[in-house]
């Protein structure tokens, strides 16, 4: 494990939108070249990401700024990390096409590979159910689950092959994930392993990442279309909302505990929020070029940005 | 683009003394495309998948793939002249976000010469 000590909160910026005055941005430098590509923060405050380009998971005490970085191995490139129901980060190991756990005290690495004879399925993002399994998704066209308790894991081809990507679990304990490449959104039944495909209105519209707001609804962030789509199960109803600016892209989306939806949308290169209520939306554009959010996360008040392109942590703080 | 990109450019393969040929490994380039499949088909005309068709990709202007839409970094650096080839797909490969900042492909740093090589073989193979 390597330690870092950095200046503390690089920035502490004034919007200059009506926002600014109910969200407080603060962007924490990391270690450069990590090329940080999700995000994830505990009930404790402790901020977890992947150092995608680096190989290492980083710890980010926002209190004081202080970074550490936990190799993950010479050949990883991590994806995605989730806290888990025992406060660990779990994270989709892309670099070793396995499910990697690292203790939060020890920071011992465990790894869970993937069945070998279903080759390299490049990892994604990874969601746990109520009976605390992690499931997960693989780009090429596999999704899956691992019981830590067992070390069980099962994989299943998707059904139309190459693209599941995002993975969220609603409160009801629903599995849904989106698939960039199928431009669909599935159901996984949590027991069987089924999924099912449910198809958004807009054609092609290259659905990216989901998450559920404390109904259970379904949001989408469309890369394509650059739309944010809302799927009710108890209807199946659509709505799709267009995000501002000239041919906008929505990569991540994140439903905050006041069922606020952020997004990030790569052309304006700013993060997006969305309030159902007045369908209405506020930009907060990154003071740096080419920030390239591809994941959004946070707990109550924080909502936690990692900035691919510019090495950094951003946190939107609510209130 | 960095001077790098922009050496590949004007010096072409004399620049990459470092390039000389490594024990090829033919299934070890469908290996490594495994890596892309996600987002690149090698099959013509295949498109809509999240980056560009990789089919006739040696010697395509950067950035000029027909129906799809490329990152304005990309674009930049084709009508700056950026040509695919041999040498300048494997800089690419190596750290996607040094050779072209602001490049919106998602992945890592290849590190590994023979993998670069590797899957640049297999893209010479299956997409000319």
């Amino acid at each position: 494990m390597r330690h870092w000590l950095l200046t503390i909160a690089l920035a502490l910026l004034v919007l200059p939108s009506p926002a600014a005055a109910r969200v407080q941005v603060q962007a924490y430098a990391l270690p450069p070249g990590g090329g940080p590509h999700d995000v994830a923060v505990g009930a404790d405050g402790i901020v977890w990401y992947t150092a995608q380009r680096s190989g290492h998971l980083g710890r980010l005490d926002p209190a004081s700024g202080k970074v550490d970085l936990v190799s993950l191995g010479p050949a990883a490139a991590p994806h995605g990390v989730i806290i888990g129901p025992d406060g660990a980060p779990w994270v989709t190991e892309g670099g070793t096409n396995s499910i990697v756990r690292v203790d939060p005290r020890t920071r011992e690495v465990k790894h869970w590979p993937l069945p070998g004879s279903r080759g390299y399925v490049n990892l994604n993002t990874a969601t746990f159910d109520r009976r605390g399994r992690l499931w997960f998704t693989g780009q090429n066209g596999v999704y899956g689950r691992l019981d830590p308790a067992s070390g069980d894991m099962q994989v299943w081809d998707a059904p139309r092959g190459r693209g599941p990507y995002g993975i969220t679990t609603t409160p009801a304990g629903d599995v849904y994930y989106a698939s960039l490449a199928g431009s669909h959104i599935a159901r996984v039944d949590v027991e069987s392993g089924a999924a099912t495909v449910i198809e958004p209105p807009t054609r092609d519209q290259g659905a990216r990442r989901v998450w559920s707001d404390s109904r259970g609804r379904i949001w989408v962030s469309e890369w394509n279309s650059g739309q944010v789509s809302r799927y009710d199960p108890a209807t199946g109803g659509w709505q799709s909302w267009k995000l501002p600016g000239e041919r906008p892209r929505a990569y991540a989306v994140y439903v905050d505990d006041q069922d606020k939806v952020w997004l990030s949308e790569w052309s304006a290169n700013a993060l997006v929020r969305f309030d159902p209520e007045t369908e209405r939306f506020e930009s907060f554009p990154s003071e740096r070029a080419n920030a390239h959010v591809r994941q959004i996360l946070g707990r109550p008040g924080e909502v936690w940005a990692p900035e691919s392109g510019t090495d950094r942590l951003v946190v939107y703080r609510t209130r | 683009m960095t001077a790098r990109a922009l050496a590949l450019l004007v010096g072409g393969a004399a620049t990459l003394g470092g390039l000389a040929p490594l024990r090829a490994d033919p299934a070890g380039g469908e290996r490594v495309f495994q890596r892309c499949m996600a987002c690149h088909s090698v099959t013509a005309g295949e498109v809509g998948l999240p980056g560009p068709n990789l089919h006739g990709v040696i010697g395509r202007r950067a950035g000029t793939a027909p129906g799809f839409r490329f990152s304005p970094a990309l674009v930049g650096a084709g009508a700056r002249g950026l040509v695919w080839t041999r040498e300048t797909l494997d800089a690419y490969l190596a750290d996607p976000e040094t050779f072209i900042p602001g490049t919106e492909m998602g992945l890592p740093p290849l590190r590994s010469a023979d993998e670069r090589r590797d899957v640049i073989d297999f893209l010479e193979r299956r997409t000319r």
